[in-house]
């Protein structure tokens, strides 16, 4: 291999706090890439005082209603961010008995996002949550504490009043004053704001220590099995995976972020496991259906949810929105499957038909996108990917977890 | 030296006929025929300053010539105000004399070219289109006889927005400098000397309705670089060019567009636009025109693009022509070979397996023209020529392993029957047919306007 060019050190920049990080994030943007290529092992820099504080508020339990759910619970710094079981939805509410509505995403490799836009050629892009209803990571952290089915609390005054009475309370108030619990809604604020620090500080949620990331850096050689997958996870006519989950290099040298913050209609089967679809009327609509409204005239967006990163894909216990799937495997053959046997993912009506794109209302069905390889099939056509090209592309998928150890 | 007011005249009209020249030309053969003006402005000056005096001693004897040469002076020199314009009055003072290059040519002079090209595939005829396909306006100042200043701004397809298909560039910017009589420097944004093409790219300069691809899809014409260099002219006929510059940006390769399959350096090619330049070119061309009518000539061209980027494994880019142009009696005869590499591909490439386009190992192309002068008659001449190509994009890549190593490119082979029909120097009318070995879809019809001042 040829020798490579030193890579700049994540580390180096990380004390300069939050402004550089939103900024290079601003310059990323929209590209599926990432602002700096850094080097592994580079989670030995110091957190800030706001980053460290907020790590302390990311792991507290004691800021929910039930006393027993931090943000680690659902997103488990040993599990790459994500929850460590396989449920549909992970419980939460006071007593804990109120399942979520939509699986808990990994919050890794979201320094770089922005807030949601529709970009210039009119495509929804960014955003934070399944649907990109909050902005930026601050606002992201806030609304779990006060989801009735999360962390529960009534309000920001519940939250700021267990703040103030949390083992780093002193930390707080040197940090931002020590009547800084009298404003409820200041206190909220700069908690949120300790959070999203910790997050873009600590290399743990963007550490770039896959073994793909080496491969990239020219220090690991993939193996032929997971060569084949890659190739056949960009090939636009077999997985097509990096239309919307970008592979390559940056045209800056970042390292890529397996997604382009846009959002599609997959038509993913309707998951009986979730307390809410137990109603025939109920429907995930996604997008189109946040709880702001705004974009409830676009009935063209319902049913598409944002593209995730595939990091640590292969981590992860459950797939999709709705924790449709709880195999890797499963999901790449749904995939490649979903329009060449639909028998196999949903139900069958009176006449024994499939009903494709079940969790859909009928007149919504259409936004699913069906135009593009692999889905770009029908039944009987040969699916775009062999059950073993299926395993060659899990086997690529695999080298996107982080702390890789040659 | 003493001149007589016939040679005067003569050489004043030889001065304005050359100075109607395209102001443009970059050749060398160009360059030496403006230097050569350059001397001869000076000796006009001269011839003119002792017409002065002769005036002034000899009462009229010199109107006649007075009056020729100020005729020549309007129409070689339109741009500033010629004091020789004026009827002589009396003997002028020193500083009513005019300076010498007031009286040899502009200082600044305004040129263009453009294209307007109707092209109508023969088995689409539904995707036939009109394009405003380039508009050129340039201008050379000359700051003092030794020194000039080259630009050309260029809009492409008419329209340039967010949301339209054009592009608004500059294609050169440079100063040159006469370092003696047979050495010149120039520093700027240049025309690669590569090809026939590609420092000689008006429409009045080439034959057909669209450029040939082997100087557009092999060597990226019209491909410009940052940098220095020098240029020699030697007596013997040969014009020898080299220098440093900016090179191509490897890190630009986009494996998912088709863009490199058309033009692999025209897909990573910089065009001075914060070009990265952690590593310069070299590039070199010798021609030699020894023989009047016969020009022969290579060029080459080499340096490292990847500039040190992160996650970018090094790699050359290197690109090298043949040329040979003669034209006995009526015949226009030409070929052009030329071929490019990038080094080190595997490693470039094994991040990219499975996209559509990934990096070529080698590319190359040639072509053979006939054009025969056929009819002329005033200022208006037309040509019917000939010309066929073989040029492959992507002829061999390097090995990846089973299954992943892309098929080389197969080789397009393109003839094209035409006809070039000059209106004077500097309008042509051009019609072709073009035919594709390879994807005969791209079989097409062409008809275009050209002009080049």
């Amino acid at each position: 291999m040829p020798s490579l060019p030193p890579i700049p050190l994540a580390g180096i920049r990380r004390p300069r706090h939050a402004l550089l990080s939103l900024a290079t994030a601003l310059a990323a943007c929209g590209s599926g890439e990432s602002a700096l290529a850094p080097a592994p092992g580079t989670n030995t820099v110091q957190l800030s005082a706001a980053a460290a504080l907020g790590e302390k508020i990311f792991r507290d339990p004691g800021l929910s209603a039930s006393g027993r759910q931090s943000c680690a619970s659902c997103h488990d710094p040993d599990n790459a961010h994500a929850p460590a079981n396989a449920l549909a939805g992970q419980p939460g509410g006071a007593l804990l008995d109120q399942q979520g509505g939509r699986q808990a995403p990994s919050i890794r490799y979201l320094d770089t996002n922005r807030a949601f836009r529709f970009d210039d050629e009119g495509t929804p892009t960014g955003g934070f949550f399944w649907d990109g209803r909050a902005a930026s990571l601050q606002q992201q952290a806030g609304e779990p504490f006060l989801n009735p089915r999360e962390m529960a609390n009534p309000g920001k005054a519940e939250v700021v009043a267990k703040l103030a009475r949390a083992s780093y309370e002193a930390e707080f108030r040197a940090l931002y004053g020590n009547e800084v619990f009298a404003d409820v809604d200041g206190a909220f604020q700069r908690m949120t704001l300790a959070l999203q620090q910790y997050q873009l500080e600590d290399a743990g949620f963007h550490a770039y220590t896959s073994k793909y990331d080496e491969f990239l850096r020219g220090r690991a050689k993939l193996s032929e099995q997971e060569l084949r997958g890659l190739a056949l996870f960009n090939d636009p006519s077999k997985g097509n995976c990096a239309a919307c989950h970008p592979s390559g290099r940056g045209s800056d040298g970042s390292l890529p972020l397996f997604t382009d913050f846009s959002y599609d209609a997959l038509g993913v089967p309707r998951n009986p496991e979730l307390q809410q679809n137990a109603d025939p009327a109920f429907y995930d609509l996604g997008l189109c259906a946040r709880p702001a409204g705004d974009l409830a005239a676009r009935t063209d967006l319902c049913g598409a949810f944002k593209v995730p990163s595939l990091r640590n894909v292969a981590r992860r216990h459950t797939f999709f929105h709705n924790g449709r799937f709880r195999a890797l495997k499963e999901a790449l053959t749904f995939y490649v499957q979903r329009d060449t046997d639909p028998r196999k993912w949903y139900p069958l009506d009176a006449s024994g038909q499939p009903v494709k794109f079940d969790d859909l209302p009928p007149a919504y069905r259409a936004n699913v996108n069906t135009s593009e390889a692999p889905y770009d099939r029908k039944p009987g056509d040969a699916p775009a990917l062999s059950d073993s090209e299926v395993d060659d592309v899990v086997a690529f998928l695999d080298t996107l977890s982080d702390d890789y150890q040659p | 030296m003493r001149r007589t007011p016939l040679s005067i005249a003569v050489s004043t009209a030889l001065l304005g006929a050359a100075l109607s020249m395209p102001a443009h030309a970059q050749t060398p053969t160009e360059l030496e025929l403006a230097r050569k003006l350059d001397r001869l402005a000076a000796e006009l000056a001269e011839v003119k300053a002792q017409l002065a005096t002769l005036r002034a001693q000899g009462g009229n004897a010199g109107t006649a010539a007075a009056a020729s040469e100020a005729g020549t002076a309007t129409r070689a020199a339109p741009a500033p105000a010629t004091a020789d314009a004026a009827p002589a009055a009396g003997r002028p003072t020193r500083a009513e004399l005019p300076t010498r290059a007031e009286l040899a040519e502009p200082a600044t002079v305004l040129t263009s070219y453009g294209e307007i090209n109707y092209t109508r595939p023969t088995k689409a005829p539904q995707d036939a289109q009109v394009d405003l396909r380039r508009f050129v306006l340039g201008f050379q100042h000359r700051m003092d006889s030794k020194t000039r200043l080259v630009a050309e701004l260029e809009v492409e397809h008419a329209v340039s927005s967010a949301d339209d298909p054009g592009e608004v560039a500059l294609e050169q910017a440079f100063v040159e400098r006469e370092l003696g009589a047979r050495l010149a420097a120039r520093a700027g944004l240049f025309l690669i000397p590569a090809g026939m093409l590609n420092e000689n790219h008006e429409p009045t300069a080439y034959y057909g309705v669209h450029r040939n691809f082997v100087e557009t899809a092999i060597i990226p014409s019209t491909w410009r670089e940052v940098g220095v260099q020098l240029i020699g002219n030697l007596d013997n006929g040969l014009t020898i060019q080299g220098g440093l510059s900016t090179g191509f940006d490897v890190g630009k390769w986009d494996a998912t567009s088709t863009e490199g399959a058309e033009s692999p350096l025209g897909a990573i090619h910089q065009e001075g636009a914060q070009a990265r330049a952690r590593n310069l070119a070299v590039f070199g061309a010798i021609n030699w025109r020894g023989v009047p009518g016969l020009l022969v000539g290579g060029s080459a061209f080499s340096g490292a693009a990847s500039h040190s980027q992160p996650l970018l494994p090094s790699a050359r880019v290197s690109l090298w022509d043949l040329h040979a142009r003669w034209s006995p009696g009526r015949w226009d005869l030409s070929s052009v070979y030329a071929r490019g590499s990038i080094s080190n591909t595997a490693a470039l490439n094994a991040t990219l397996v499975g996209n559509p386009t990934l990096i070529p190992e080698r590319f190359d192309g040639w072509y053979l023209q006939g054009a025969y002068r056929l009819w002329s008659q005033g200022d208006y001449v037309l040509s019917p020529f000939v010309r066929l190509e073989r040029f492959n994009t992507a002829r061999d890549y390097a090995d990846l392993g089973a299954g992943l190593t892309p098929q080389a490119a197969g080789t397009e082979r393109v003839t094209t029957v035409g006809v070039n029909f000059l209106v004077g120097q500097g309008v042509v009318l051009k019609a072709d047919v073009q035919r594709f070995g390879l994807v005969s879809a791209n079989n097409r019809v062409n008809l275009g306007l050209g002009w080049s001042f």
